[in-house]
């Protein structure tokens, strides 16, 4: 009896992975079958009304060429032929419907995309699955907009029907014992992919199959029962742990996924397609632009390197200077120095950001004036590269360099007095007793606090879409922001945004794992 | 160190110290100036201090009305509040019981697990904006409270378990072995023993969870595009942008929400450090 039960846990953990794999394949194999079945309805009417016919349940009319208004030129009237009658194309006209602002747009989206010139055909965005088309005809443009169109019910029997046939081989299986019970499994997970098999989906197909194949290895090995026993022997500990692990493991394993997935597609007007490395060769090539493009991941690469460099050389630079100025014995009023001096990271980082912004803009701004009474000209810190990357690593500095102050005055406090008291009596220059004692004792601390704070940097994303927003033309992005720029300013390219996070991710994989390391053995070689 | 410099050299650093603590308050006077100065320009002389004193910049603030007639500076005061405290009521709920069991237990994966949280703590929320963007989308929860306070999550659960885990670790042992002499299971010890004893540590946790999510602006202003479920943030940033800038009223916003969130980094700032640097040291 044991046996079975040993058996349907098996296949149950087997069964619920493949049913998430089925039901995604069923998923995505019905959207695409209802988007190519919508759109080619779409393609059809659309052509069929550029002849005057029409078929049943779609909305196709010929909309005109825009011709500008008699009293206002810049606006631009069109002419709508909708159920074989010509009016005007606006929301107040006559015998206007709720898909004429849809018409409206695809026709100036024609206009404006000569290379799309014989026709298109889209999928909308809003989730109600119409489609689209729109082609040249003789007397303007034929479009075509389908009924909205629902997708296919969950098959839910199929599922119940397979998942019992399932179970069905595997306790006949483990009935029959030996080496029944590694086929009887097999055959109970393969029995899921029979319905993926019919929709046409062979990857999950395979998949599955390769899962039960998988599963019935790990029985012949015993690993089975033996993570069932670690489980059990570890209960207390998952149900623990369980909350967090499932809320990240839902939070940020799956968008993680997507983001790596959706870096292989291309967004284009509400429709995904897949590119492979398309999007990856276009980054990493530069996409054909000059290397001092702003545009090419090149050049932004070198500005974010740059500009990570300079904040934590100035982060470090600044909060040790000043945390050895603070840690002076005689030096009174020490906490009240230091509150003062950290004000900088108190301050939520979006309104240091625009108070900088503030500050640099204007001919009269803030940071001119304060030149002006210098008696130096004034800057227009945000019209060339160079002072608006400076504008930016300024705004940074100020709110960076506390953190580094902190972590080195914590440092410093735990060096034993006793071990300068020991050096002096040695005769020790002051330049001698920093570099032998104090930076020492400073590496341990402030290496990772490095390692950290360089990462910091290299993601800060308020501070430079806030302070120069890139200007001028975009030359001052770095990879997070330009990222954010591909996803949200250029046409919602989500997966060009995605395949620079993928990269991102990447960079700063190598970073935490050499980098921590390169910091490391510099703090133990000395 | 055994000596202290001669006088003059003492004066000098002193001085030093001054200026430079004047050029690092520079932007803050300027901020508190400008809320209490007429006018929309954000400075026209670099003296810090106001030429005339006015409230306006405030009672614009808290009376501008929204296309509905709602008060806006309340409403997305709520919206802030709401948000801050769901994420920190998630973030602490979910992860005391996974930290306790990262510091306590011992079972496979553990190192795993906390490299796993310590990553995902690293690796900026910026890198999912994304893909989150993309689910939320087709979840339909943009301009949700719960979408923001799901993405919010994504960082403070993993801080909150690496901060509540130190605080654990330092916890003595013995208590909790005498009460599994006495056959008490693992969760009444943890229930009646280790969060009582961690009442503390729990606060500086939620109020750590409270202010980063108060302070967020790019999730915000991404995820939520409707007017009258703006945060603060996104309140305060849309005063002043290209198109129409009220530095005057940004001053005052400025001043409104950071006072709370200064006050409470100065209360904790001494549990911040540690809790970062003893991450960093220990992954």
């Amino acid at each position: 009896m044991t046996t079975v039960v040993r058996q349907l846990r098996d296949f149950a953990v087997g069964a619920a992975l493949c049913v998430l794999i089925a039901s995604a394949a069923f998923v995505g194999v019905r959207n695409r079958e209802l988007a190519d079945h919508q759109r080619a309805l779409a393609d059809r009417a659309a052509s069929e009304i550029a002849d005057g016919r029409t078929l049943p349940d779609v909305h196709a009319v010929i909309v005109g060429a825009a011709t500008p208004s008699k009293k206002r030129s810049y606006l631009k009237t069109r002419q709508i032929k909708d159920a074989g009658v010509w009016r005007a194309l606006t929301a107040t006209a006559p015998g206007a419907t709720a898909d004429d602002k849809l018409f409206y747009d695809a026709a100036t989206r024609f206009d404006r995309a000569p290379e799309l010139d014989a026709a298109f055909t889209a999928l909308l965005s809003d989730g109600s699955g119409r489609a689209l088309a729109v082609r040249a005809a003789k007397d303007g443009l034929a479009m075509a907009l389908t009924a909205p169109a629902h997708p296919a019910p969950y098959p839910f029997l199929v599922f119940i029907g397979v998942l019992g046939l399932g179970a069905a081989f595997a306790a006949a299986g483990a009935l029959v014992g030996g080496r029944a019970v590694r086929v009887g499994t097999t055959a109970g997970i393969a029995a899921l992919a029979i319905p993926c098999f019919l929709w046409n989906s062979w990857i999950a197909g395979s998949l599955i199959v390769l899962i039960g194949l998988g599963l019935a290895l790990a029985q012949s090995t015993q690993l089975t029962d033996r993570f069932a026993a670690g489980m059990r022997s570890h209960k207390t500990a998952l149900g623990f742990l369980a909350p967090a692990a499932i809320s990240m493991l839902v939070l940020v394993l799956a968008p993680f996924v997507i983001g790596l997935v959706l870096g292989f597609y291309d967004h284009h007007h509400g429709t995904w397609s897949f590119v492979g490395l398309h999007n990856f060769g276009e980054i990493l090539s530069g996409g054909g632009r000059a290397l001092d493009d702003p545009l090419n991941f090149w050049f932004i690469f070198g500005v974010t390197v740059l500009w990570t460099l300079a904040n934590v050389a100035f982060h470090v630079t600044i909060g040790v200077a000043l945390a050895l100025v603070l840690s002076r014995t005689w030096l009174r009023g020490k906490g009240v120095w230091r509150m003062l001096f950290i004000v900088p990271w108190a301050v939520p980082n979006y309104i240091t950001a625009l108070i900088w912004k503030g500050m640099f803009t204007g001919e009269y701004g803030a940071i001119n004036s304060v030149l002006h009474v210098f008696g130096l000209d004034g800057v227009s810190w945000f019209s060339s590269w160079a002072t608006a990357f400076s504008a930016n690593v300024i705004t940074n500095t100020w709110l960076g360099f506390p953190f580094m102050m902190v972590v080195a005055l914590g440092a410093l406090e735990s060096i034993p007095k006793e071990l300068y008291e020991a050096a002096s009596v040695d005769g020790a220059s002051g330049w001698q007793r920093f570099r032998h004692i104090t930076l020492p004792h400073l590496r341990p601390a402030l290496g990772p606090a490095i390692t950290l704070g360089s990462i910091w940097t290299f993601n800060m994303f308020n501070v430079i879409f806030l302070v120069s927003g890139g200007q001028p033309g975009g030359s001052t992005n770095t990879l997070v922001v330009d990222a954010y720029r591909w996803a949200f300013e250029r046409g919602e390219r989500y997966g060009m945004a995605a395949a620079y996070g993928t990269i991102i991710f990447l960079i700063l994989l190598l970073w935490t794992v050499f980098g921590s390391r390169i910091v490391r053995s510099k703090g133990s070689e000395s | 160190m055994k000596h202290a410099p001669r006088a003059h050299l003492q004066i000098l650093t002193y001085v030093g110290l001054v200026i430079l603590c004047f050029a690092v308050l520079y932007p803050v006077m300027l901020v508190c100036k400008k809320a209490f100065e007429p006018g929309t320009q954000f400075a026209l002389s670099a003296s810090p201090i106001p030429s005339s004193f006015t409230l306006d910049h405030f009672s614009h603030l808290f009376t501008e009305r929204g296309a509905n007639g709602e008060l806006l500076f309340l409403r997305h005061a709520i919206n802030s509040i709401v948000v801050a405290l769901l994420t920190t009521v998630v973030g602490v709920s979910l992860s005391c019981t996974a930290a306790y069991a990262l510091s306590r237990f011992k079972f496979p994966g553990r190192k795993t697990g906390l490299t796993m949280f310590l990553v995902v703590q690293m690796f900026p929320a910026t890198l999912l904006l994304l893909p989150l963007y993309v689910i939320l989308n087709k979840l339909g929860l943009l301009n949700s409270v719960a979408g923001l306070v799901l993405v919010y999550s994504t960082t403070a659960i993993p801080f909150c378990v690496w901060t509540l885990k130190g605080y654990f670790d330092s916890l003595p042992r013995e208590l909790e072995e005498a009460a599994r002499i006495d056959g008490a299971s693992p969760w009444m010890i943890f229930r009646k023993i280790i969060l009582p004893l961690s009442r503390p540590a729990l606060a500086v946790t939620a109020l750590f969870s409270f202010m980063t999510a108060w302070n967020e602006f790019i999730m915000a202003s991404t995820f939520m595009t409707n007017q009258t479920k703006y945060t603060l943030p996104v309140l305060i940033q849309s005063s002043v942008t290209e198109f129409s800038a009220d530095w005057g009223l940004f001053a005052a916003g400025a001043v409104i929400t950071s006072i709370p969130v200064m006050v409470a980094f100065y209360v904790l700032q001494k549990y911040l450090v540690g809790g970062l640097t003893a991450g960093a040291v220990k992954g």
